[in-house]
């Protein structure tokens, strides 16, 4: 780490810029290393249009919370143009007798007509995109026109799209199970939970490059940091896949081989056996349903909100908020993971449950079957997504 | 008459339609406010275990998931019978999780998303009506609250160092709230039982920390003064005409040095609450402190008829000094923020639950009549050709019910709250309007509102954080699923927005029947209801004027400021407002079947 704080990052390969920062974390790099940044971006220009579907506002909130650099600094210092973000911008849409009023300076249409009229801009989707009902697109509408015409007007114009949060990437709490899901019909941009044929750009026949910030909401560092990297050419835009998942997730802050559950600050606990049966207790949350062990996420070493807290250190378990196919994958929340298939498939089955293990059962005893169990989690799942990946050794991030 | 309309009205949380009609004096006559989205969400609920409701609900809204969190936490343990039984340390640590939660949501609200309007170009002209102090002042309030990538005839406008400082301060709220609650937005920690994180002594100590970051914020910039001195004289003062003469005084000291030297800076004692509230009201500002320019904005969002609107507090904040646990039919009498229906005519009534109704007549649902949440079943219009918002005010037009208490209209939020718990300052101020020949209720009064409970909730936190938290004290209490079998359960709590509901029913395998989300900007944006009765919002924009300042320079329709801060005031929130519908579990075979025709 020592030598690595005094490198010059301007010069680094791609491959090394994205090690040093999964090894170091999104804020501790862009903290060593933020006059070097300012000094990158400055030269560049480059322009960002947000746009927000069926969502909640929590990754704008979240991506708020970020620092190092934080939002105003990215978008200040660092010659970001923020061409259109609803929740930061002025303007708002203006008709007068059903036509456009005024000019881009107030009217908040015209001013994102224009600026997707202008093209080459990185295009940030925040929230699913409704695509009932029947096709319509009518479950959500914006300015007089469908959420769904606007996503492809600007979606066909973008150099490379950036969805953060589980609604844009994988349909979230929109596509969660219900008798209307059919009827709502929600995707995310490049994917419907876990399924790439079903996201929007599919459904519209629109080929552009796309990254997934997964997370409910998405982690400020994973958005700001890819941003950076996608600007800073780190990440080459034309061809991300080396760089990311099947989920296209970011391999370095969603790693596939190492789950949530490895750097869990309560990991101790789970080793010598120690489980909480009730909540607010100091010991493993296992048993009260983590998923943890399913989730494959930097979160608990990265951690939240300026690395304060994360959810299992704060007595949560784990809901796995960044698996495609959240909510359905890992409801009940609160029930043993074993009795439901986080992540589709890779639930071993074979693993005995340990949910009724009971307190009479001595801490050592507990302690060996968690182990063993742990393994066998660990190495489900890691066999799962080794089975999943193609040309895993061609990866360019392999932790 | 010509039609003008917001859509999307930005700077709010979702997708919000105003569409309004205005006459050739440039008074809007008619006025429909529309969600523009459906998700579905209660349906989600439906036939999975209770236990998850307090994380799913949050994905409603990610500025104010802490009320989510709780509101949906009482629901649950009024179902499972032990709301009784939830330890005082939980609920302090709910306590405090929600006011900063409020705090964070109102500071957002009231300097990223409210005060940008107040720089717009057509204040500038207003202002250079006053010459040089005109001047000075727009210069001013660019300096402090213009948002990012803002341009006036094409020249960059530097983010406001308010606007600016008001983030970080969210950030470090969002980073307290995460300290005790695993993360933010989306928290973790709030469930049925009580909490998941027992505070420690650490914690209490960073808490403490980060009170006092904030509180040098506030008085910096918010009040330019020490807030004790502020709240001394007005949340504590002895009558509300005493509240009201300290501020006027306060401001007459100010006015009178600024006057000659034309510095309205902070450094001059300009805090921005006091910015706001000299030059906001044309009768404090103009008439009583003799300034030539205001905004006017207590001529702006009043109401014409008090037989068609209410205010509506649930109550908010656990009555941690006096017993454990949330009583959900006595919830409101003895806490911090009290329960009550305040009529049109101010006239004060006890609140009962079971007088809340939603009807469906001008949404996009099929259905009729009004229906109390438990009984409440909706159902959205599946035909696309029906989903048009260019209809007349006589049509369906928004994916918001129109919930209604005993029949009426209800504005909920800070104003009512202030209203129910009669804080000195707010009463005072709408004595003053109503004396003075003024609307007792504007759009004035409702920021003035906001930023009160800001400061006085503030202090409370700091009580709940070193007096009444014990570490070690219990969290949590458990539970049986069992105790879910066949029972109903009513969650009521103040979101930052206004009274927020949750009412949730089990069946006989303990999982949910039936989940009722009935939320602050569905009362507040409410549509028309079965009797034509316009929504609040609808009613505070008809008869307001279009332009800025009440018209002052004229009619101009192609920048109708006069809605944008109208309906901004009230903070609306589109992604809750059109949460969705409820249904019933037809069968008991664990299928997912609904009672959709």
């Amino acid at each position: 780490m020592g030598e690595l704080e005094n490198t010059d990052f301007l010069s680094m390969d791609r491959r090394t810029f994205l090690k040093v920062v999964g090894a170091m974390g999104a804020s501790t790099f862009l903290g060593l290393h933020r006059s070097e940044i300012v000094k990158a971006l400055e030269l560049s220009n480059t322009r960002v249009i947000w746009i927000h579907g069926a969502e909640c506002t929590g990754c704008s909130e979240s991506v708020l919370n970020g620092r190092d650099p934080d939002i105003f600094q990215a978008i200040q210092k660092l010659s970001v143009d923020v061409a259109y973000h609803e929740m930061l911008i002025q303007q708002q849409g203006i008709f007068v007798d059903g036509e456009l009023a005024s000019t881009s300076e107030l009217n908040s249409e015209i001013m994102l007509e224009e600026a997707i009229e202008e093209g080459g801009y990185i295009l940030v989707v925040e929230g699913a995109i409704a695509n009932g009902p029947d096709g319509s697109g009518k479950y959500c509408m914006y300015g007089d026109h469908t959420f769904k015409e606007l996503f492809s007007k600007a979606a066909s114009n973008a150099t490379f799209i950036l969805a953060i949060g589980m609604c844009a990437t994988y349909g979230g709490i929109n596509s969660a199970n219900s008798n209307i899901v059919d009827l709502t019909d929600f995707r995310g941009v490049a994917f419907l939970r876990r399924d790439p044929s079903k996201g929007m750009l599919t459904e519209l026949g629109i080929d552009r490059p796309v990254i997934n910030i997964a997370g409910c909401p998405a982690n400020p560092d994973w958005v700001l940091l890819t941003l950076a990297a996608v600007i800073l050419g780190k990440i080459d835009i034309n061809d991300p896949d080396p760089i990311l998942d099947e989920f296209k997730r970011p391999l370095v802050f969603f790693p596939e081989d190492v789950t949530l559950h490895w750097n869990c600050p309560r990991r101790g606990y789970y080793d010598i056996g120690q489980f909480d049966t009730e909540f607010s207790g100091d010991a493993c949350l296992w048993k009260l349903g983590c998923k943890g062990p399913y989730t494959h996420s930097d979160c608990a070493l990265r951690k939240w909100n300026g690395s304060v807290n994360m959810c299992t250190q704060a007595g949560s378990p784990c809901i796995s908020c960044c698996e495609p196919g959240f909510f359905d994958n890992s409801t009940p929340f609160y029930k043993n993971a074993q009795s439901v298939a986080p992540s589709g498939g890779e639930t071993d089955r074979s693993v005995t449950s340990n949910e009724n293990n009971g307190a009479a059962t001595t801490g050592s005893a507990i302690g060996l079957g968690a182990t063993a169990g742990a393994t066998i989690i660990g190495s489900a799942a890691y066999a799962a997504r080794k089975i999943a990946k193609n040309n895993d050794d061609e990866k360019e991030m392999d932790q | 008459m010509t039609n003008v309309t917001i859509d999307p009205l930005t700077r709010i949380e979702g997708h919000f339609r105003l569409s309004t009609e205005v006459n050739e004096n440039g008074v809007i006559t008619d006025a429909q406010s529309s969600g523009m989205l459906f998700r579905g969400i209660e349906r989600i609920l439906v036939n999975r275990d209770p236990r998850d409701a307090a994380r799913i609900t949050q994905r409603v809204c990610g500025v104010c998931p802490t009320a989510h969190a709780i509101t949906s936490a009482n629901a649950l343990e009024d179902l499972f019978g032990i709301a009784d039984q939830v330890p005082k340390d939980a609920l302090v640590t709910r306590n405090i999780m929600q006011s900063l939660n409020m705090i964070d949501s109102h500071a957002t609200h009231t300097y990223a998303l409210w005060l940008p309007d107040l720089v717009n170009p057509a204040y500038r002209d207003v202002f250079a009506t006053a010459d040089n102090m005109g001047t000075m002042l727009w210069k001013e309030l660019l300096h402090r609250f213009a948002p990012l990538s803002y341009r006036i005839d094409g020249i960059s406008i530097p983010p406001g160092q308010t606007y600016v400082n008001a983030i970080k301060e969210k950030r470090r709220l969002h980073g307290s709230i995460a300290l005790i609650a695993g993360k933010m937005p989306h928290q973790m920690s709030t469930i049925f039982g009580g909490v998941t994180y027992k505070p420690t002594v650490a914690d209490i100590g960073k808490l403490s920390y980060y009170y006092y970051q904030l509180m040098d914020f506030f008085e910096r910039y918010t009040l330019g003064m020490d807030h004790t001195t502020w709240l001394d004289n007005t949340y504590r003062a002895s009558s509300p005409q005493r509240a009201v003469e300290f501020m006027i005084e306060h401001l007459q000291e100010l006015t009178e040095s600024s006057i000659s030297s034309n510095d309205f800076s902070y450094s001059a004692g300009w805090g921005d609450t006091d910015l706001l509230v000299v030059l906001g009201s044309e009768l404090i500002g103009e008439e009583i402190l003799g300034l030539p320019v205001s905004f006017k904005l207590d001529r702006t969002g009043t109401y014409s008829d008090p037989a068609n609107i209410g205010f509506l507090s649930y109550g908010a904040y656990y009555d941690v000094e006096n017993g454990d646990g949330y009583d959900p039919l006595e919830f409101g009498k003895s806490s911090f923020l009290k329960a009550a229906f305040i009529t049109g005519s101010l006239e004060r009534k006890t609140f009962d639950h079971m007088k809340v109704t939603e009807e469906v007549s001008h949404s996009f649902y099929t259905g009729e009549g009004d229906l109390h949440p438990f009984d409440g079943d909706t159902e959205p219009v599946r035909n696309a050709d029906e989903i048009d918002y260019h209809g007349d005010s006589q049509s369906k037009y928004t994916w918001m019910k129109a919930p209604r208490y005993d029949g009426v209209p209800c504005e909920v939020g800070p104003i009512a709250r202030m209203i129910a718990m009669q804080e000195p300052l707010t009463t005072g101020l709408m004595n003053t309007f109503s004396d003075n020949g003024y609307s007792t209720v504007n759009t004035y009064i409702r920021m003035v509102a906001r930023v009160q409970e800001m400061l006085i909730l503030l202090e409370r936190l700091i009580q709940w954080v070193t007096s009444d938290l014990d570490p070690s004290g219990r969290f949590s209490v458990p539970i049986d699923m069992s105790m879910a079998k066949d029972s109903q359960g009513v969650g009521l709590w103040e979101g930052a927005r206004g009274a927020l509901g949750h009412w949730i029913k089990t069946g006989s395998d303990s999982k949910v029947t039936k989940y009722q989300m009935v939320v602050p900007t569905t009362w507040n944006a409410s549509p028309r209801d079965s009797n034509g009765i316009p929504g609040p919002i609808e009613q505070a924009l008809i008869g307001t004027k279009v332009s800025a300042a009440e018209n002052m320079l004229g009619i101009d329709n192609s920048n109708p400021i006069g809605i944008l801060h109208t309906s901004r005031a009230y903070d609306p929130c589109i992604a809750c407002a059109v949460h969705t519908i409820d249904l019933r579990q037809k069968d008991g075979k664990g299928e997912r079947v609904f009672d959709i025709v």
